[in-house]
Order: structure tokens, then sequence, then C-alpha cells
């Protein structure tokens, strides 16, 4: 019984942050995990950071409203020789633009520019929500929480934002985001400001802070200011202030009532700071420039001050890159149904259309629930309806061979009718019935139509998914997005 | 003790045993009304005390062992005693159940026999579930389609009730996979009593570039109606097993018969191409 | 040789030791299936007088499977110790029946004696001891061995914890191991049989239980089920066995059908001695059932019974820590229903301890089998009598990947309880001090899986 053991994709991280960017390349190796005797199954089974980049300065232009794309990209092309790699080996991988950054006036455009010069399926990806998620990830968070019994906090706090994720047992609870930075509030070691970031101003005036560019501070002033910026966090992050929408520190939040945490690990630039010794003078507390070293003390005390359990993180500063390089990319089932031609295939919105057993095995509503669905779907996209969607299948956890194929009639016709100029439908289902989905749906189409049906893939309404290459001839890697640039 | 005493005793016996037998009457109309009716849920039995209670379900999620069961002493709960019989009864059943005709008649799948002569000699001799009897072989000879390009066989072999549970779903779907995949079928028919081998011998006789057996598995507790997709490039005399390409745990709580059908005819594909099946496929 | 006998008026005539052997045994359907089996009940009696009178040098003069023909008939030969098998060699088959079964024979004399023995022989005194022989004889030998822990003390019984799982899942395998261990089962070996026959996924079984074992200072060993070819590459891979497994049959040719031969395992040998992580000197874990030789069509004509001794024959040329019989698990063409799974289970524990091995039995069915879970029950409370080294256990019998049955966690806490048996010295005081068990019992805590999270 011999085959080969696994086989490794190149995937790349590179994460663009307020005050550095990081870049690196890891290899995801994929084995078989079915028997000789199942329908073939894959999974990623071995992460590997194979290079690292030396930490970056974000370069920004004059104004600082814009990221210097150029420098940028000479870089990365510097980084990518560096790594020995090719850009066309890149098989998957994600750029992130986070915190503050993804506010810069060309960070969308740099984002999709970057993805599709830095390999053949890397993906944009924004939003705090995500980067949150792919902190925790890369932090050693979600790994712990399967380790232990409690909730498992992660705080990356880098230059502009703090994105909080929250891990129980291998779970993902939800993620809240608050406006709190090292780079929120810039100064020279004489304690003169330089610089106020627009997203903390509400926080700052709301608590009657008059501060000012130029303007001199002493270092009781901004520990104190510090110090309230980390209470009201971890406030709000123990319950003890309810989360409101209007609340000036939050930035955005998946949450609305916060679990109760019992440990908390601290990655980003900040994370890496706290083993620094903490500023005792202005002169100690602006050696970067920032607040950053403060913001690190404080945080920590904060926290303690609440008797969590602070437990060292495993990566700090490349905590993001890293979730982002090795953690964004899945595999599909193997057994499905593509268009090769078609793929890869970028940025589909997910559109969801809830069925269930009872539904389909007595096929009222079904007709019903499809087509409404899609006169939703109409409206919401009004002005572009050219745009490659994906349709997501839930509920169907078993059925027969006529069911399916009623619902592959349905969906076929009604597609035909509501979308007739898209020569493409894409289909994600959540159980092992992809192929025979497929199958029905090009017996529908009859070659009008291309056919792209996968699944073992878990997506949400509001969620983005890119779609790679045929792997080994039988999967695709996806990657999935959570709001990517749509709200916050 | 007199006469007098005694009918009196009678008497009152009868009377009791009326009341009783109306009750017993009445407690079964009750019960009617409040019949048993268990799922899943119903045999599902508790640890008391765990140390880690979200603990339980997060292990039993994991594994279909039955795990997490408790026990009164050393020994198991009833109801887990219970569930495990009935799974057992289910597998036994399915050994010495038979296809119905009109689910056969369905798909219009004749049935020839193979040399197995009953369910103990079948057990007890796998040898003769690999031949089909001389009156099979005429049969198929006359009506089969010789030398097609696939060439599709039910049979039952362990488990009768897989065919009942499954065919209606993989068969459906195994003759779309051929068409997306530009597939042309022969003549498809039912062997009652047959063994995995059985395909060698219908092979010389149709002589098919590629043939495809639906049969019913060794039924387990988990599924008693588990089904096997054997599938082998010009089977003949003297294959060995490990010519043969074989997806099993098809059920419904196992490989979901749909997608086992679908994926048939990528396989089929790939062993015609290939000129191969078994460990020298590559899929 | 004499090969006829008269009963009552009646000649059988036979034509070989081969056919003696083969008709002397129970019925069992595998024989039949070979077409060796008695044609009637007397007939199977007839054999069995005569073997009765056979001495143990007919047997060895008249080898079934020349030395020159196999290579398992060559380890066997070089396995006699000629002085002793000298002092017994005229013994007829009867008289060794009863030098085992007389009161003055204890352990000692029959370890002296067994280095006389070839595997058939032992198999002819097996054909004519009925159960409770089988229990009584099986029941005088010890046979201690040591891996990590020494199991096979009087009046322990042991555990392997089979916590297999339909796709090899390390969390589903691991939720199963504790449930095994909250009862008190894993003494012998904490043993998975995997799905997935590559050395990538065995290496990962091996050391998701290597670190389980070491997190909780469990006194056991590891082992995983796969092809050896298979384990020896997760080993140089850097996969952490204790123990190296390998089913084995009772022929060159029925091994060379196992993908095995005595070059291989001598390969094998060296290599778990060198790289294995345990401490020994006992590393290997063998299996075996009567039938496999007939299956893979390498059983020259002989009967599975006697083919089985040869398995241990074989075995024992590596000092196992344990071999276990899968009794039921071939299938009714083999044995046919509870009965003849009860007497094989019997045979094949008294083989194998006479062998000098340290027997355990996975007592089991499978279910197109004539036999049910009481029947097993039956047969685990025969063999803990017999003193069985270890048993199987499956989280409540019903192995999900196996697809057959064998016992329960409850079954072997059970027996322990009725028959005063306790774990492995070991194990037990490490059950102790997680409070598992107080004083040979199972405390008001055990059962619970979730201890180990």
């Amino acid at each position: 019984m011999s085959r080969v053991d696994g086989q490794s994709i190149i995937s790349v991280g590179i994460d663009i942050g307020t005050s550095t960017t990081k870049f690196i390349v890891s290899h995801l190796k994929y084995a078989k995990v079915s028997s000789h005797f199942s329908l073939p199954r894959y999974e990623i089974v071995e992460r590997k950071i194979v290079y690292e980049s030396p930490m970056y300065s974000t370069p920004l232009k004059e104004k600082r409203d814009e990221i210097d794309l150029k420098t940028l990209a000479g870089w990365l092309e510097e980084q990518y020789k560096k790594a020995g790699v090719n850009v066309s080996e890149v098989k998957s991988g994600a750029v992130i633009i986070t915190g503050e950054t993804a506010t810069k006036k060309n960070a969308e455009s740099i984002l999709h520019y970057l993805a599709e010069k830095s390999g053949d399926f890397v993906v944009a990806i924004a939003g705090a929500s995500l980067e949150a998620l792919l902190a925790g990830k890369g932090s050693g968070a979600f790994l712990r929480s399967k380790e232990v019994k409690g909730t498992v906090a992660n705080i990356d706090i880098g230059g502009g934002t703090a994105n909080v994720a929250l891990f129980r047992r291998g779970k993902v609870l939800g993620t809240i985001t608050y406006h709190v930075g090292g780079r929120l509030i810039e100064l020279d070691q004489n304690g003169e400001i330089t610089f106020i970031s627009s997203s903390i101003q509400p926080w700052l005036h709301s608590k009657n802070y008059q501060l000012q560019v130029k303007k001199k501070i002493g270092f009781r002033e901004i520990q104190q200011i510090v110090q309230e910026m980390c209470k009201d966090m971890l406030n709000s992050l123990t319950g003890q202030k309810p989360i409101r929408l209007d609340d000036s520190l939050i930035h955005s939040t998946s949450f609305q009532v916060i679990p109760p945490i019992d440990e908390v690990m601290i990655s980003g630039g900040i994370g890496q700071l706290l083993e620094k010794e903490a500023p005792k003078t202005i002169y100690d507390t602006a050696v970067y420039g920032d607040i950053g070293p403060l913001l690190a003390h404080e945080v920590v005390k904060a926290i303690e001050n609440c008797s969590l359990k602070i437990i060292k993180a495993t990566q700090t500063s490349r905590a993001t890159v890293i979730g982002a390089g090795m953690q964004s990319t899945e595999i599909s089932g193997a057994t499905i149904h593509v268009t090769a031609s078609r793929l890869p295939i970028r940025n589909l919105p997910i559109m969801v259309i809830e069925l269930n057993d009872e539904q389909i095995k007595s096929g009222d509503y079904v007709y019903e629930q499809i087509e409404q669905a899609m006169i939703e779907w109409k409206q919401y996209f009004q002005g572009e309806q050219e745009i490659p969607f994906a349709i997501h299948i839930r509920g169907i956890s078993y059925c027969s061979y006529a069911a399916l194929k009623e619902v592959a009639k349905v969906l076929f016709s009604l597609y035909e009718k509501y979308f007739p100029r898209n020569p493409v439908l894409v289909v994600i289902c959540e159980n092992d019935i992809a192929k025979a989905l497929g199958q029905l749906l090009v017996l529908q189409s009859k070659n009008k139509v291309d056919i792209i049906s996968i699944d073992q893939v878990v997506v949400e309404q509001g969620d983005y998914i890119d779609i790679g290459e045929t792997i080994n001839q039988s999967m695709v890697p996806v990657v999935i997005k959570t709001l990517a640039f749509m709200k916050n | 003790m007199n006469q007098a005493d005694i009918q009196q005793i009678v008497e009152k016996v009868m009377m009791e045993l009326q009341t009783r037998i109306s009750q017993q009457s009445e407690d079964k109309i009750d019960k009617d009304e409040k019949s048993f009716h268990y799922t899943a849920v119903d045999w599902l039995t508790h640890v008391p005390n765990p140390k880690f209670p979200e603990g339980i379900d997060e292990l039993r999620k994991v594994t279909p062992a039955r795990i997490g069961v408790w026990r009164t002493g050393t020994r198991p709960l009833t109801k887990t005693i219970l569930k495990l019989q009935l799974d057992h009864a289910a597998a036994v059943d399915a050994v010495s159940g038979e296809v119905l005709d009109s689910l056969l008649k369905e798909f219009n799948l004749f049935t020839v026999e193979t040399c197995y002569e009953n369910k103990e000699v079948y057990l007890k001799r796998p040898d003769k579930g690999r031949v089909l009897t001389e009156e099979a072989v005429k049969t198929i000879q006359e009506r089969c389609v010789k030398k097609p390009q696939v060439q599709i066989v039910v049979s039952d072999g362990l488990s009768a009730s897989a065919i009942e549970a499954n065919l209606r779903d993989i068969y459906p779907a195994l003759l779309d996979s051929l068409e997306v995949n530009g597939l042309t079928q022969g003549t498809p028919f039912f062997v009652k009593g047959g063994r995995v081998a059985c395909m060698d011998h219908i092979g010389e006789i149709l002589q098919p570039e590629v043939l495809v057996l639906l049969i019913g598995e060794r039924p387990g507790l988990v599924s008693a109606n588990s089904m096997s997709a054997y599938m082998c490039y010009r089977p003949r005399k003297g294959t060995v097993e490990s010519e043969r390409t074989v997806i099993s745990n098809i059920h419904s709580g196992g490989t979901h018969p749909v997608e086992a059908g679908a994926y048939i005819g990528t396989v089929l594909r790939k062993m015609i191409d290939q000129k191969a099946s078994g460990v020298r496929l590559e899929l | 040789m004499k090969t006829t006998i008269t009963l009552m008026g009646k000649t059988y005539q036979f034509k070989s030791l081969k056919e003696i052997m083969a008709k002397a045994n129970e019925e069992k359907s595998g024989d039949q299936l070979a077409g060796i089996h008695a044609q009637d009940a007397q007939e199977r009696i007839a054999a069995r007088h005569v073997l009765s009178e056979l001495t143990l040098a007919d047997i060895r003069n008249n080898p079934l499977l020349p030395p020159e023909e196999d290579e398992v008939s060559r380890v066997i030969e070089e396995g006699v110790n000629e002085k002793i098998y000298a002092s017994i060699r005229n013994w007829t088959v009867a008289e060794l029946r009863e030098y085992l079964l007389s009161p003055n024979v204890t352990n000692n004399e029959i370890a002296h004696i067994r280095r006389g023995l070839t595997s058939e022989m032992i198999a002819a005194v097996t054909k004519i001891m009925t159960n409770l022989d089988l229990i009584q004889a099986a029941s005088k030998i010890t046979v201690e061995t040591r891996c990590n822990t020494t199991i096979g003390q009087k009046g322990r019984l042991a555990g392997r914890a089979q916590p297999n799982h339909p796709n090899d899942n390390l969390q589903g395998i691991k939720a199963a191991i504790f449930e095994a261990l909250s009862y008190g089962v894993g003494d012998a070996v904490i043993g998975i049989n995997p799905v997935i026959d590559t050395a990538d996924s065995v290496k990962a079984i091996l050391n998701m239980t290597k670190e389980l074992i070491e997190k909780w200072n469990i006194p056991t060993q590891n082992c995983v089920l796969a092809h050896v070819t298979t384990q020896m590459r997760a080993i140089k891979q850097g996969g952490a066995a204790d123990l190296l497994f390998q089913s084995l049959a009772g022929t060159e040719l029925g091994n060379k059908a196992f993908g095995i031969s005595v070059e291989l395992l001598d390969e094998a040998n060296e290599l778990i001695l060198k790289e294995g992580t345990a401490a020994g000197p006992n590393v290997w874990y063998f299996e075996t059932g009567q039938g496999s030789e007939l299956s893979a069509d390498a059983h020259h004509g002989i009967d599975q019974l006697t083919l089985e001794a040869r398995c241990y024959g074989l075995a024992k040329r590596y000092k196992p820590f344990i071999v276990n019989t899968v009794v039921g698990f071939i299938g009714p063409e083999y044995l046919y229903n509870s009965k003849q799974v009860i007497r094989a289970g019997l045979e094949d524990h008294f083989m194998g301890k006479l062998h000098g091995l340290p027997m355990g039995v996975d007592v089991c069915y499978t279910n197109h089998m004539k036999a049910d879970q009481n029947d097993m029950e039956n047969l685990a409370v025969l063999l803990a009598a017999a003193g069985v080294n270890f048993l199987i256990g499956v989280a409540m019998a019903d192995d999900c990947m196996l697809n057959y049955q064998s016992l329960s966690f409850h079954d072997i806490a059970t027996l322990r309880e009725l028959l005063h048996m306790r774990p492995a010295p070991e194990f037990e005081r490490w059950l102790e001090k997680m409070g598992i068990m107080e004083n040979g019992r199972l405390t008001s805590i055990a059962g619970d899986p979730t201890l180990f999270l």
C-alpha cells in the first residue's frame, strides 16, 4: 500500500501594518487523509515557515495618507529574491493591510495590485475581524485554546488598532477591535506631540483630553491617557462596560456581549515590547517616537488588575503575517466538479440559500426559497449584475438523488432567468455532495454555462471567497474572507 | 372451609381478575396513546458528574465510538446494552435478508444466481459465490450486450438491506456520471448470492472494458446498510485483489451514495484511459 | 507410524499424519472449506485415538511441511533443544496430555519440556484436550514479559486499549483512549489499527500516543498496527514506537501473502531494538488467527489449528512482549459459530502459552458469524480463568473502524472484579494515583473520559 505521502504548496503572507511591513514564505503540506477504500479527501497537514523578512518600515508618501507603492514593491521584489522564491511558484497566500494603513487613500488598489503580482493565487484581505482572527491563529492563541479548558483571548496591538479574537476549545467565538495602538499618538523625546490619529480624537474628546500637535506633554499626563485607554478597553473586554456601537473606543465588533475570558495573549508590535522595561520618563517613552512602550506596559498592568492570566505568545509582531501566510488557505473536498479554465476566480461574494432536509424531501418551497434569494441578491447588487458570485446551499445533510436533481433543475433554471449574462455558476456545498450536484448542473446546463461545484467549505453570508486552480486534479485551494472592505 | 366460603372466595378472585383485566386493557390503551418512540437521544446516557462537563460532548463529537456511556457497577447501562443489541440485530437481519423484486424491476435489473445454494453454504463457502450457475451463464449470454465499455452488476453480497437502502441513490447518480464522462454501458443485471470475485466470471463471459459491482458489505454496527463499489479493468479469471479499485462504506451515514455514484464515472474514465485498475491506477 | 485403527468393529484408515491431524480437530468450517475435515463424528474420534497413540518422535519424523521447503518449519526446528527432546521423544501424545494435567507438574516443569517440543507436537496434544483441559493446563503457565512495564504476572489481567477511528482522526483516537483509561484499560498496550497505511500517518499516531503517555505518565506502551514496513519507515522518520507490530502466518507462503519473511522480521527486529523508544527487552506485538493461511491459499493441506501453532513457533524467535489471537475476526468460513470460536480461543491461548508466549486474545466476532455478545462474555470468563495475559478492549465492544465486536472496557473491569484479578502492577499504581482505582476496584470517578481533558 504505497502512495505519495504528501506534497507542498508554497504560500506567502504580506502584512502591511501601520508602522511595519512583514513578509513570510511558508510551505503548506497537504496529504491524503482517506484510505484506499474511501472517496479521496485531503487536508493541509503541516504549515511550515521557510522564510521570514526583517521588519520593514511601511513606506508612506509625504502626506502620510498614501502608501508608497513603488518603494514597497521594490522591497518585496528584494524579499522574494532573498527567499529564493519565484512569483510563479507561489500557489497561495494572502496580502493583508492592517490597522490604520487600511484607511489610507490607495489601500484598496495597492492590496489588489500586490495580490495579483505576488503569485497565482494570492488574495487580498482586509477587515479588522479577519485581521484579529489571523493574528490569533498566528500568535499561538488558537492552538492554546485547544489545550486548555477556558476561553483564550488574543489581543493583537499594532500601531493603530487592538484586534481581539476569542477562542475556546479550538473554536472562534468572535472578534472585537478597539482604537488602541502605539502610533495613535506620536511624540518626540522632548515630549512634543508630533501626530494625533483622527481615529483616537473622538475618544480623547469624550474624555476631555485636550491634546494638540506641536504642544508638549508631560510623562504623568501621557501615562494617565494611556492608562485610561487600557482601562477602558479592559472594562469592555471583561464585560464591566456594555458594548455600544457609539463607544468611541470600539472600532468594530462581532459581539454584543463578550463571554468571560480566562487567558490573554498579547501579540503585535506591542506584544514584542512587553519584555522591555517600563518607561519612567517621557524620554524613555518616546524612544520610537510614539506611545508604544508605554502602552505595552500599561496594557499588562490593566490586564493584571482584572486578574486575567497572561500567557506568552509564541509569535508577537509577526503573528498577523504568519496567520495570513499560513492559516488563510484551506482546501476543498476532493470530489468536486470544476471548469478548469475558469480558475482561479477571485472575490466572489456569497449568496446563501437555506434549505432543509424536510423541504428537499417534499420538494415544497425549494423553488420559492431559491427564487427569493436570487431576487434579493439582484436588488442588492443592482448596478453590478455581471459580478460573479458563489451560491452557498446550506442545510442539506442527506438527500436522495431524485431530490438533488430537483434542486439542480430549479437552481439552474432560476439562475438562467435572473442572471442570464453570467457565464459561470459557482456552487458551494457544506457536505460531500458537490460532485453529484455538479454533474446534475452540467447535465442541466448543456454547456451553456460553466459549472464550478465545490464542497466541505464553511462560508457565511457576507463572506467572500477566492478559489484557486486545481491541485492534484482533485481539489481546489480556497481562501474565505469575512467582510472585506464592506463595513467597519 | 365450607362450600359457601369457597364460592365466596372464587367470586372474589373472579371479580378481582376481571377488574385487573379491564385495568390492563385500559393500561394498554393508555400506552398506545403514549407509545414508545425511540429517537437517537433516547439511547443517550450521561456521565453523571464529569470533571469537565462540556468535554463529554466534545469527545463524543470526534468519534463514532460508543464513549461517555457510563456504567452501573462495572456493567454498562441498560440503554447502552439495548442499543448495541439492536444494532447487532439489524446487522444479523441484513445478512439473512433478500432484495425485493420490485426494487430490481424499478431499474430493469433481471436476476441471475451464483452456485451459493443457500445462506449457510454462502457463508461457509465463499468460493461458490464467485461462480455463476450454468443457467445464469446462459441467461446473461442471451440477454446482455457483449464487450460493453462499462458493465454494471448489482449483488446482495452480505447485506441485502444495503441494496434496498442505497440503490435508488447510487444507481442513477452512476448512470449520470457515465454520461458526463462520455461512457456507455452494456446490459446491467442483479446477481443473487454474489461474492466480489464473481466479477471475474462475468468478465470472462461478457468481456467488458470495465466492470463495476455494487455489492452489500459485511454489516457493521454503525450501519447494516453499507455498500461497496468494486471496479476492475478487464476482469478475468485470475484477477488478483490488488487489481480492483474499491469505494466502501457507502451509506447515509458514511460515504454519501449520490457522491459515490457521481465519482465512479470519474474512476472508470481513468481506468479506461490508463488501461489499469487497482494499485496501478493513478487517481 | 501406525495410521490405521479399528474401533467397535469399524476400521479407519488414514493416509498420513497430515490427515490424522486434520481429522482429529473439533469441527471447524475452515477445515471443511479446505476439504480436509472428518467425514463424520466417529471418524473424528477415530483420528483422535490414532493421534493419542503416536509418539512425539513420530510427529517430528513425519514433517507436515519439510524444513527444506518452508522457512517457518526451519525456525521451529532450529528452536528445538535436542537433549530435552531426546528425553521425551518416546512419549505418546496422550502421555504428554496427562503429563501437562498431572498435579505435580507446574510452570517450572512445563517451561523445561517446552524446549523439546515442536509446534506440531503442541498442536497434536491440543487436539486431544477438552475445553476444560485447555483451561487448566494453560492456567499453570505464567509468562511474564517486559516492555516499558511488566505484564503477565499471576492474578493480573491486562487490557489493550483499541481506540480505532474510521479515518484515523487523532482527536477521535484520543477520545477513545481517554474512555479506556478511565475504565482502567490500556496496561497491555495502547494500540491503534490505522486505516491509512502511510509512514506519515502512522508517525502522527505514534507521536500523539507517545505524547499522551508522557503527559499523563502512564506506565504502558504504544503501538500502531500498520504493516511492519510502514512502521519501519515511520520510525526512521522519527516516529516514537515502543512496540513493533506484525500479523503472522504459519507458512512461508502465508507470510509472503502478508508481505513479510523471516529476513524482513529480523531486519525489523534490529531496527526496533536500536531505534524503538521502549526499555524492553520485549518489543514485539504479534497477531495471529486460525484460517489466515487458507485465505491466502498458503495452507499446504494442513489444518488451521496446526498452522496456528506454527505461527507461535515463529513468534517465539522474536521474544515478543504480547501475542494476540484475533480469534473470531476472519469470518464464518473459518469459524462458523460461537462454539467454534470459543473452542479456537481456548486452543490458541493454550498453544501460545505452551510455546512460552505472552498470550492475549481478541475475543471477537463478525456480524455474519453465528455468534453474539453473550458468547464473547462466556469466552472471556473462560480465558480469564485460564490465566490469559491480556484481552482486547474496545468502547462498548464495537470497533467502529474494523466493523466487528470484541470485548468492552466494562467487560475487562467486570472480569477483574469477578475473578479478583488486578491490572498490571505499575499500571494499577498509576490508576490509584489518578483516583480511578482503589483496592483493586474502580472508584466512583472511573468511567469519566473528561478526567484527561
